[in-house]
């Protein structure tokens, strides 16, 4: 095992956490289903026991009348509809005293008449998985036939069997927060630490004591980087106290050539060894793009555990007013939430080259947890779409707060595996984020779900403002590209006609596709098809699972072929197909239509995304070099997030027209016709100037 | 939290119909009780006790100005005189005679001879369109409600079919009634739509008169060409032979419907599906308390009946043809047993 | 307190055990009382409805609410059949209560919202439900079609929990049992995973000691070419050299100091 790299290491310790959660959560479910099963028995027994004295009160009410009991007419029709009715009944019988099945619904008298005739008088039978409760009929005294209700066991365990769904939910969830708190610890406390000392010892090999590494953990990779540190200072103590000799010499001695000799002794050592200037070894700091990782994906997570219910919590507030429809009003928190984030992006850049990422991140979080927090108090829509705003806001600072600490860490090594940081900590976080927030929002309701979202976000906080040192604020980042042209002429370039037909035709659609079909309309429609918010959930995680998979692939695809405008536009094609697929000409169940399009949506941005990204420096080379990367790529993201604005209000906006799953057709239409365009325009790409990326990576 | 599951448990039993109820407004008690005038046909009955008892359940007060024409129409005239100058709140008219005489037809009502200020409501008018008491039963157009009291064909055919899913359904009518002529219309509409079949018997008509010594014969004629089931016609003729009738069925083995109360309750009718007077005259009141107490214009309160069906079962008739009812219908059903004869 | 590696991935690791563990016992805990909850919920809905068809046979008969006295027997029967029934109310469409299994609470008004669901259109079934009790109830119709009042009965929210106390403080033990022997193991698995680090750690400490006091070389594991180690053994030796380099300057530099 390597101590300077991690996934040895990791790997043991995610093992681990696998051994240590599946196993007593999945042991107490199982022993806990048992329990609860039973315990219904003697509630299912009274309930078994009220319906099966209402029909005996029936039954004895006729043949008091003189009908003769095995002459009753309609009995099928007297007990289907309490089968219905309760569905945990499984048979409704009459038998007679000699145990004769006289009638039966539900199950072959076959099947019971053994029993009734063995058991006699008995009142309760176990037949199989039924429990059999039998209740006399009198008349005048005599026994002349008994009801005999029948229930199912099996129907408590089918109705407790949902539970799974929600436990696999919670260990799953819980399997990749231990995982991220896992990398958190080892590359905190292991691998950052120990690269530190990979650096001091490369130095120090090579004759240069002038660095120690820096750390004061208490643990062994501390008590290490201490005894090493100790070492060099005690060289470089040795070393000082040599100078200050020599210097005492140099400065003392009468004989010449004694200060001669003394100062070549100097130069040599110092010629051999290098040793602080400033008098003492100087404190080696390195921020690690992962430290950011687990304040982030709490954060995201925080946020996505609205996803699977958003609309719907809009909805609740009601009805439309004058100026919006219902629907428009659902779909506005969402497309406020990304107004705010566009509005504030541009602008975080400017406010953390003042500020510095981490205390961006940390005013960042006071909008977002704020907003999360007093949602869930929100009393009308408005108030929910400002709250949304303000949450936008907090939310665009904090992300690219992480993004500018996780390119400044990662300035040196390369830029693709800090997006991939990023990356990995948005779609984790978002499966688990959207999921348990159903699984949730089912359980403690909507209102508190916010206010675990606050929680969440309130506990990244504070793992920023411990762990993140005020002081390893680096210098600002070199910006690539000198940046002095000015905003105004970054709009020249929208005369590159590429650059602009991928914004318009790719970027955009996918974003409207991503905002107005997955966040809006999907849980709407799910709603309405009678799913759960667990459910609704589930099926949403489709998404950044999908995307989570198939983007790795692809960058890698894009990477080695360099095929990346093919890639955008097959995704983009795919993404649009997949929208058509709750046509109702198809005949597929909505719900059904509604997953296989998030799928597809998945596909088509796990297809393009990262190459989407890649395209544009390949696009515009001169560009980049003007205005520099990092402006290109701000003004990329204003412009998609355009598109995120627009898909929900769009998608609201087709409801009243064509219906829900016709509004997912319009949108699809929408988005096929601009990847289309994209196609199209795609094939002369190739035609004109081609440059190649002007770096590897990202 | 939502839950969209919501009180599963409830047996399919008994359909409940909607209606709007009228306890939103509850007006502080008027100084004084309502009057009422009540011109009754034939005396005091139930449905005129149906009528008074809502009030009394209500605790709405009312003041009732009862008056009795005793099947004499001549006298109806003074009650319009006598109701206008007592300046009444409210006119309630028994039967079609009564309601004719002093509400007017639709289309010829007369302010000096009919009463047109007061609201009114009338109840036991078979036909409230025929005799154009209203031009349809949704809106009087006028200042009158109503209610009616006969209940559909279909629903009496429905009942009876549940019973005992016959193909042949048989009549005996007297050919000079109008009221059985249109039965037999009607059922015989209904037999093409759900596929029955209906064969009738006319009884024999001598000298003008209808000959009650001929329904046996008429009975075991339906029965020999496989009738499963008698219909009995809402028939005065019928009605004042029905002894003979349901015997002479009973004889024959053959289960009987009766349209009317009276076959099945002081005779040997199997079944009977009927709205009863007492519920049609408590109807009545609660279309007068729209009227008086939550001051709904007549003209916007509909005419109909009772929501639920009174269904009369004849246990001993039942008994003695063996032919018995379905577990459903035994639960909805009132039942006849033994001399007494209520439940 | 110092927090070796071993402690803080194992803290870390139970801390996670105990949250899955809770939210899980939380999530089960409110299924199994929705599950159950519902099917004691259906079952009072069975016996009001009975309760409901029984009031309105009679009503068909004509006779006015109040005047069925015998409905005060009817629910006293299903309230002594069942002790977890709190009570069996009747009122009337104005909240006036005319039966009840109390008999004390006859002649008082029902709180408001018992009306609510009396002027809805549609006659359905309704549940309200209180900080200590549940309540299920159906509006009477009569003949007419005119609701008439309603029936209701009340059931403890709490007695689930009553009921089930026994099972649920079983499960509970049982729970907090394995998340202990697991918070246990992992204790352990974590100090044997990461021991290797420390020790290593600690091996390298000594060398460093060891070299720098009595001399000799670092071996580095020979597995490990240009790994770390080999590297650190190298800072090793650089280090041990640079210190007796200096050393052996210190000395030159005082022999020449004296010298004079």
């Amino acid at each position: 095992m390597r101590l300077d790299r991690s996934r040895p290491l990791l790997v043991r310790l995610f093992v681990l956490a696998i051994l240590i959660l599946v196993p007593p959560v999945a042991m107490i479910t199982f022993r806990a289903l048992g329990e609860f099963e039973r315990g219904m028995v003697p509630e299912l027994d009274k309930k078994a026991a009220a319906i099966g004295r209402d029909i005996t009160a029936q039954v004895e009410r006729a043949v008091e009348l003189g009908i003769p009991i095995d002459h009753l007419v309609g009995v099928d029709e007297f007990f289907r509809p309490v089968l219905m009715a309760n569905p945990e009944l499984r048979y409704l019988a009459i038998s007679a005293p000699d145990g004769r099945v006289l009638f039966v619904t539900g199950a072959p008298s076959a099947d019971l008449e053994p029993h009734y005739r063995e058991a006699g008088q008995a009142t309760n039978l176990t037949i199989g998985d039924f429990l059999d409760l039998a209740l006399p009929v009198q008349s005048k005294g005599e026994r002349v036939a008994a009801v005999h209700v029948g229930f199912d066991q099996g129907y408590i365990a089918s109705r407790l069997s949902d539970i799974f769904y929600d436990i696999a939910v919670v260990l799953v969830a819980s399997l990749i927060v231990a995982f991220e708190i896992l990398l958190f610890v080892v590359f905190f406390n292991v691998t950052g630490p120990m690269k530190l000392v990979g650096l001091v010892v490369d130095r120090a090999r090579r004759g240069d004591f002038s660095h120690v590494a820096g750390g004061l953990s208490g643990d062994e990779v501390g008590h290490f980087v201490r005894t090493l540190s100790t070492t060099i200072r005690r060289a470089d103590d040795q070393y000082r106290s040599l100078m200050a000799y020599i210097d005492e010499v140099r400065a003392a001695h009468f004989d010449k050539s004694v200060v001669e000799r003394v100062a070549e002794i100097a130069d040599r050592v110092k010629f051999l060894y290098r040793f602080a200037e400033s008098g003492r070894p100087a404190v080696l700091r390195e921020r690690l793009a992962t430290d950011i990782r687990l304040p982030l994906f709490l954060f995201v997570f925080a946020e996505e555990m609205g996803r699977a219910f958003m609309p719907l919590y809009a909805r609740e507030f009601g009805q439309s007013t004058g100026l919006f429809t219902t629907e428009m009003l659902m779909a506005l928190p969402i497309t406020m939430f990304m107004v705010g984030i566009t509005v504030a992006s541009p602008w975080a850049g400017s406010v953390i080259a003042r500020l510095g990422t981490r205390r961006v991140f940390l005013t960042g979080l006071i909008p977002a947890a704020g907003g999360y927090f007093l949602t869930a108090f929100a009393d009308s829509v408005v108030q929910l779409i400002v709250l949304r705003i303000v949450s936008g806001l907090g939310y665009a600072l904090v992300t690219v707060a992480c993004q500018t600490y996780i390119s400044r860490a990662t300035l040196e090594g390369k830029r693709a595996q800090g997006l991939g940081i990023y990356v990995g900590a948005v779609l984790t976080a978002s499966i688990c984020g959207t999921a348990m927030g159903g699984v949730l929002a089912e359980r403690v309701g909507f209102d508190a779900t916010f206010v675990v979202s606050a929680v969440l976000a309130a506990i990244s906080g504070w793992l920023v403002h411990r762990l993140l040192d005020p002081g390893a604020e680096g210098g600002k980042a070199a910006d690539d590209g000198d940046g002095s042209a000015s905003d105004k002429s970054l709009f020249s370039l929208f005369a590159n006609w590429r650059f602009t037909a991928l914004l318009l035709f790719a970027a955009v659609p996918a974003k409207m596709a991503l905002t107005g079909f997955l966040f809006f309309l999907v849980p709407v429609i799910l709603w309405r098809a009678e799913m759960s918010l667990p459910e609704i959930g589930r099926t949403i995680v489709l998404y950044p699972l999908i995307m989570a998979i198939l983007s790795a692939v692809s960058a890698r695809i894009s990477d080695l072929t360099g095929w990346r405008t093919g890639l955008v536009a097959i995704g983009g094609l795919i993404g649009g197909l997949g929208l058509l697929l709750p046509l109702p000409q198809l005949g597929l169940e909505p719900s059904m239509a509604v997953a296989l399009a998030i799928i597809a949506l998945g596909v088509s941005h796990g297809l393009s995304a990262s190459p989407q990204l890649a395209l544009v420096p390949d696009l515009c080379w001169i560009e980049c070099h003007t205005f520099g990367r990092t402006r290109v790529l701000a003004l990329v993201r204003t412009v998609e997030r355009l598109g995120s604005i627009v898909g929900p209000v769009l998608a609201a906006a087709f409801i009243p027209i064509w219906g829900l799953t016709g509004a997912v057709v319009a949108l699809g239409g929408v988005v096929l016709v601009l990847s289309v365009i994209f196609v199209v325009c795609s094939f002369a790409f190739g035609s004109g100037l081609h440059l190649v990326a002007e770096e590897d990576g990202e | 939290m939502i839950r969209r599951d919501f009180l599963a448990g409830l047996g399919g039993l008994g359909a409940v119909a909607a209606w709007p109820s009228g306890l939103a407004a509850q007006p502080a008690k008027p100084p004084r009780p309502y009057r009422i005038y009540m011109a009754l046909f034939r005396g005091w009955e139930e449905a005129a006790q149906g009528f008074k008892d809502y009030f009394t359940n209500q605790g709405i007060p009312v003041e009732l100005i009862i008056r009795d024409c005793a099947q004499d129409k001549s006298k109806l005239p003074g009650f319009v005189a006598e109701a206008k100058e007592m300046k009444v709140d409210l006119v309630f008219t028994w039967g079609t005679t009564v309601t004719q005489e002093m509400l007017g037809t639709f289309d010829k009502v007369d302010p000096a001879k009919h009463i047109t200020d007061i609201p009114a409501v009338f109840a036991i008018v078979s036909q409230p369109v025929g005799a154009k008491v209203v031009p349809n039963l949704l809106s009087s157009g006028r200042n009158i409600t109503g209610t009616s009291y006969l209940v559909p064909m279909e629903t009496q055919v429905n009942l009876l079919r549940s019973y005992l899913p016959v193909k042949r359904l048989g009549m005996v009518y007297n050919p000079l009634e109008r009221n059985s002529l249109v039965a037999i219309d009607e059922l015989r509409e209904l037999g093409t739509a759900q596929d029955f079949e209906v064969i009738v018997a006319p009884v024999d008509v001598v000298e003008g008169k209808p000959v009650a010594a001929s329904i046996p014969g008429k009975v075991a004629s339906l029965k020999e060409s496989g009738v499963g089931f008698l219909y009995i016609p809402p028939d005065t003729f019928l009605n004042v032979n029905r002894d003979i009738l349901t015997q002479a069925a009973l004889d024959q083995q053959l289960p009987t419907f009766a349209a009317a109360e009276n076959p099945v309750v002081t005779s040997k009718a199997l079944i009977g599906g009927v709205y009863r007077y007492y519920t049609v005259g408590q109807l009545t009141a609660y279309k007068a308390e729209q009227i008086l107490v939550h001051n709904k214009p007549p003209q916007d309160i509909a005419i109909d009946a009772p929501k639920r069906l009174s269904i009369i079962l004849n246990m001993p008739v039942v008994r003695a043809l063996g032919v018995y009812p379905p577990m459903n219908l035994l639960s909805l059903a009132e039942v006849i047993d033994g001399p007494g004869g209520k439940p | 307190m110092s927090w070796s590696l071993a402690r803080k991935v194992s803290a870390a690791l139970v801390a996670i055990l105990l949250c899955t563990g809770l939210l899980t016992a939380v999530f089960g805990y409110y299924k199994f009382e929705d599950v159950l909850s519902s099917l004691v919920r259906s079952r009072y809905s069975f016996v009001v409805f009975t309760i409901k068809k029984n009031i309105e046979d009679r009503l068909n008969l004509g006779l006015a609410l109040r005047q069925l006295r015998q409905i005060q027997e009817t629910i006293e029967l299903e309230k002594v059949r069942d002790d977890q029934i709190l009570g069996i109310e009747i009122y009337d469409a104005r909240g006036e209560v005319l039966f009840n299994t109390d008999r004390g609470g006859i002649g008082v008004s029902v709180p408001a919202k018992w009306l609510e669901p009396l002027a809805q259109p549609s006659s359905q079934p309704f549940s309200l439900m209180d900080d200590d009790m549940q309540l299920v109830g159906l509006p009477l119709v009569n003949n007419l079609g005119k609701v008439e009042g309603a029936v209701v009965l009340r059931f403890p929210s709490a007695f689930i929990d009553r009921e089930l106390g026994p099972l649920l403080s079983r499960v509970a033990v049982e729970l907090l049992a394995a998340l202990g022997l697991f918070s246990v193991i992992a204790l352990v698995a974590s100090y044997v995973v990461l021991g290797s680090v420390g020790r290593r750690l600690r091996a390298m400490e000594r060398t460093l000691a060891t070299v720098l006091a009595e001399g000799g070389d670092a071996e580095p594991d020979p597995t490990d070419e240009g790994g770390f180690e080999s590297r650190y053994a190298e800072f090793v030796a650089k280090t041990r050299e640079a210190v007796e380099h200096i050393a052996e300057s210190t000395q030159e530099v005082e022999r020449l100091d004296r010298l004079a």
